[in-house]
């Protein structure tokens, strides 16, 4: 037999069979961990990084920039981490959850008050959505503040804006799935949101010809009202299609962020000491004697033979010291609101006794305020412009300078205080003449649609955020300081407005101090 | 701060013990702090102390402590009420505090629980497992727990009211007499029989609160304070409501809500309707006639009254005849009376009530005609229809003698005002020419409308030619069907004159 060929002497099989057994834990933590012990050099460490699936997204060595908290904020960890947290809590949620119109009410009722852990998972769950809407939104900000969009992330900046819109989406089809009266009718006002169009087609007369918006909707929905076959779109959508897709964008938006050089950072002269820990010190001592392998260098924009890692520390364990602090800090935060405040469930979905308001999911509430102006404009063309004005920053915005670094470009703090002034007293200004006078069909009750949809208080902000941004331009002579101008005023206009309706907007979309003012009806 | 990671682990650590803190702190508030729990102790403690021989001592020992639910998939209910009511059947439990003890009479002896469920009687969240949510008058539920005395009204989804022991039913019978004697029906349909100035109530049990104006409101906000408060002030619970006030005490509005609540059309398998209930159900496919002062007292008297006596609405702003008024009795003829019934006065509060509107079959009319005429008037009959036929008179002539003598009261153009409206299509076609001029010449005692040939000397008075032009005007303002259909309607009907 083969076997016995490679048995020591004087060994029967049985003698064989146990001394394997007493090594098992040992050659199974050596299969596992393929350099069988725990890493001491660092030539070891990086090893096991690189060998382990998981850990070879990492680069081996990170630069300390990486670390600073100031610089990130965990923007970005956090997003994923929330991520992470909803797929755990989601397949949890999963396990209980029946999609059916007649099922989905009570089995959530279950949920919150039977199922074991249920309600607190629900609560994890919306927590942590909103939490990541939330960090992705402000991820975005720290990326364009910090200039890290630019040249050669460019790519990586595109691939962002897709996880934003995934996010929402996600977020949104998971609005749904309770089908009680929130959820009915923020959905029902979400799909008006995508049947916005039809009030240009209808304002001209084409309609019944061409109708996107009816399209958008009835795709949505696969009806013309929400319904059985709307919910059970938004399930398979919300647990299956833009979770897989979302995972795989992340893959690349990591990817990306190895590949295009690790996290933006200002250039640096070769070698010489860091700062870390508030004095300047050599965090990489390089030694006469060793070489590198291709392991340990860090692709940073040009090649870097014969430059060693300065100013980098292993990642193993710092950057998963910090990774895991970040992700755990968010399981935290979850938690604490979680055990405070209960995931909403209202009525079961009634479709004849609508909510007033109805409004959409919160972070809607800005392009609702916008619907109500004019729903083509603020349903369609206004997140349209500035979702793709969003896409054009680093490809308009080229000039090399400042990554990495919050308000890097000189004059840029300065233009970011300034538009967001304008930002906010454009925003409140308008908002306030609107509530106090009304608008061109209170005035002139028999105009045309056509011109409320071309003059409406939205595309008002819109225009005089981009004049203020080509104020910029002209005055400042600088791309970069004019997208500041343009990104901060956006920013502030969509947070003015979903502040707005959020609180300040009662039954019939009427202007309200607050919502314990709101007539009970 | 020489590692670069310390603070990392530092909050890691922190992170960390947060976690778990409240992981643990949302195990024990999930599963000992709960409100069940704390009671199932007690009420095992109960049992053990009650336990006096084998059987007591073997129901405390096995007595254990966990989530406990009624789960009716044909009534739709899971209920688990029982997880703190957990005495509901234990006759021992009667001097014990609630949540522990029996339920009170000898209901469940026929509705067991785990037959029944306990919603479908009480309402309220049943899926819930705190005593707040499962009362649920201020969550979001659409049937909060019903009020001890109103739970009455739920018997009504499988049993006939009239087959079960009045006292059980006390307060819904008595408010179902209310509604028969308030006539609340003269506005209200209820089992396809009523008018239609008001809703109809047919399913008035089923509305959620976001069905009902809630403004001049304070919480808790359930139906059933709001019927309450709507029966003592319908126009003071919502602005503006044409709707009558009934006057009714506390007690009374009390019994009229828990009749509204018990109207409430439930899906309910057959196998759970009592059998007098499916025979209720089959007599209301073929209603028996009512007598005419039974139908008179149930949809004319809100408005009307007694009849006898025309008055005017501060509602409706409008003149309401006496439909009982000796004079018109004298004066019109059954079958203008059916019309005027079946058909109503378009444009005017009088709806119509024939099968198809107001649910009365024609039978119901005839009745309820001869109930009119069987008081102090007397009917005529077409038959001994002998007015005077006057000569053609001319629609000019009648209307100037109209703006002097009859618009005061009926309108320029007859639309009515204070006095009933001559322009009215189901008036123009139903009433005789006999019929009016008879009107004009007497008059209509116990109302406005004075004799236009006063039997008292000297009194002004208009000529029988007069009134023959009057009523060609009269005529005149019919509606266009019956003038000639090629003829242009001219907009000053002064000048076209009359078409008959």
């Amino acid at each position: 037999m083969a076997t016995t060929a490679t048995r020591p002497d004087r060994t029967t099989a049985t003698q064989e069979f146990l001394h394997n057994l007493r090594l098992l834990p040992r050659t199974l933590k050596d299969a596992w961990f393929r350099i069988g012990h725990t890493p001491e050099s660092e030539r070891e460490v990086s090893q096991a990084t690189f060998h382990n699936l998981f850990l070879h997204i990492h680069s081996v060595r990170v630069h300390v920039r990486t670390l600073a908290p100031a610089f990130t904020l965990g923007l970005g960890l956090i997003s994923a981490a929330s991520f992470v947290v909803l797929c755990i809590t989601g397949v949890l949620l999963m396990v209980y959850y029946k999609p059916s119109t007649t099922l989905a009410y009570d089995s959530i009722k279950d949920l919150h008050y039977v199922v074991f852990t249920g309600r607190f998972m629900r609560n994890i769950h919306r927590w942590s959505a909103h939490l990541m809407v939330v960090a992705v939104f402000l991820h975005m900000a720290r990326v364009f503040y910090t200039g890290s969009y630019k040249k050669p992330r460019e790519f990586n900046w595109l691939v962002g804006l897709a996880l934003l819109v995934l996010t929402l989406a996600l977020s949104f089809t998971g609005y749904l799935l309770p089908y009680d009266q929130l959820a009915y009718w923020a959905t029902t006002i979400g799909a008006n949101i995508a049947n916005s169009p039809r009030e240009l087609t209808d304002a001209i007369g084409i309609s019944t010809w061409f109708d996107p918006g009816g399209f958008q909707k009835r795709l949505l929905l696969g009806a013309n009202f929400v319904g059985e076959d709307s919910l059970i779109r938004f399930y398979v959508l919300h647990v299956f299609v833009l979770p897989v897709l979302l995972i795989m964008l992340l893959g690349v938006h990591f990817w990306r962020i190895r590949k295009d050089g690790g996290l933006a950072r200002p250039e640096e002269p070769m070698g010489g000491p860091a700062e870390w820990g508030g004095s300047m010190k050599r965090v990489f001592e390089p030694l006469a004697t060793k070489t590198y392998g291709l392991m340990a260098l860090v692709k940073g924009r040009r090649p870097t033979v014969n430059r060693g890692p300065e100013n980098t520390v292993m990642s193993w364990p710092h950057l998963f010291w910090a990774e895991l602090a970040v992700f755990m800090l968010t399981v935290a935060i979850c938690l604490i609101l979680s055990f405070y405040s209960d995931a909403p469930l209202k009525e079961l979905a009634n479709p004849a006794v609508p909510e007033n308001p109805a409004k959409a999911p919160w972070y809607f509430l800005g392009l609702q305020e916008l619907v109500s102006y004019s729903a083509f404009m603020g349903g369609l063309l206004i997140p349209l412009i500035a979702w793709v004005g969003l896409a054009l920053i680093p490809f308009l915005d080229r000039r090399p300078g400042g990554e990495g670094v919050w308000f890097g470009t000189p004059g840029e703090r300065r233009v970011a205080w300034q538009s967001l002034l304008f930002g906010l007293l454009t925003s409140v200004g308008m908002l306030a003449f609107t509530v106090n006078f009304g608008w061109l069909r209170n005035w002139f009750p028999r105009i045309h649609q056509l011109w409320i949809i071309g003059i409406n208080p939205g595309s008002i902000l819109v225009l005089l955020y981009a004049g203020w941004s080509l104020l910029v331009l002209k005055r400042k002579d600088s791309v970069r300081l004019a997208a500041v101008a343009l990104f901060t005023c956006f920013l502030i206009g969509f947070t003015v407005l979903t502040y707005f309706a959020t609180i300040h907007r009662g039954p019939n979309w009427q202007f309200y101090w607050w919502p314990s003012q709101w007539p009970v009806h | 701060m020489n590692d670069p990671s310390t603070r990392f682990r530092w909050v890691l650590l922190l992170a960390s013990l947060v976690t778990i803190v409240y992981l643990v702190a949302a195990a024990l508030r999930e599963n000992f702090l709960a409100e069940w729990y704390t009671v199932q102790k007690e009420y095992r403690q109960l049992l053990q102390s009650k336990a006096t021989d084998e059987q007591g001592r073997a129901l405390a020992r096995d007595f254990r402590i966990e989530l406990k639910q009624v789960s009716v998939p044909r009534l739709k209910a899971v209920d688990r009420c029982v997880s703190c009511h957990n005495g509901i059947d234990d006759p021992r439990m009667t001097d014990v505090r609630q949540p522990h003890a029996v339920h009170p009479g000898d209901i469940l002896k026929n509705h067991p629980a785990d037959r029944y469920g306990c919603t479908v009687c009480h309402q309220g969240q049943g899926v819930a497992t705190s005593f707040r949510d499962a009362k649920a008058d201020d969550a979001y539920w659409d049937y909060p727990l019903l009020p001890r005395e109103l739970t009455q009204a739920s018997c009504l989804a499988c049993h006939d009211i009239e087959k079960l022991p009045p006292q059980q039913v006390a307060l819904v019978l008595e408010g179902k007499k209310l509604f028969d004697e308030k006539s609340c029906a003269s506005c209200h349909k209820l089992g396809g029989r009523g008018g239609t100035l008001g809703l109809a109530l047919d399913n008035e049990g089923a509305k959620t609160r976001h069905q009902l104006i809630m403004v001049n409101f304070t919480p808790p906000y359930t139906t059933w304070r709001w019927h309450q408060a709507h029966f003592r002030d319908p126009g003071g619970v919502v602005a503006g409501s044409q709707m009558k006030n009934p006057t009714v005490t506390d007690r009374e509005a009390l019994a009229l809500t828990a009749f509204m609540i018990s109207l409430r059309q439930r899906d309910v398998p057959e196998s759970y309707l009592a059998p007098d209930k499916i025979e209720q159900k089959a007599r209301a496919l073929h209603p028996q006639p009512l007598s005419g002062e039974r139908l008179y007292r149930n949809y004319c008297f809100a408005c009307h009254g007694d009849g006898t006596y025309g008055r005017w609405d501060t509602t409706f702003r409008r003149f309401i005849p006496a439909v009982r008024g000796p004079s018109l009795l004298a004066t019109a003829d059954p079958a203008y009376l059916e019309a005027q019934i079946a058909q109503g006065r378009p444009g005017t509060q009088m709806p119509a009530w024939d099968a198809r509107a107001g649910g009365l079959q024609p039978d119901e009319v005839k009745a309820l005609v001869a109930y009119l005429g069987g008081g102090r008037g007397t009917l005529r009959s077409a038959k001994d229809d002998n007015a005077p036929v006057l000569a053609r008179g001319d629609a000019n002539r009648g209307a100037a003698l109209f703006i002097q003598n009859c618009a005061g009261c009926h309108g320029v153009a007859g639309h009515g005002g204070v006095a009933p409206e001559l322009a009215n299509p189901t008036f123009q076609q139903a009433a005789s020419d006999a019929f009016i001029v008879t009107t004009i010449r007497n008059g209509r005692r116990g109302t406005a409308m004075p004799s236009f040939q006063p039997r008292v000397p000297g009194a002004r008075s208009l000529s029988d030619p007069e009134i023959a032009d009057l009523l060609a005007f009269i005529r005149a303002l019919g509606p266009a069907a019956r003038k000639p259909q090629t003829a242009l309607v001219p907009n000053d009907l002064v000048k076209s004159g009359g078409s008959r």
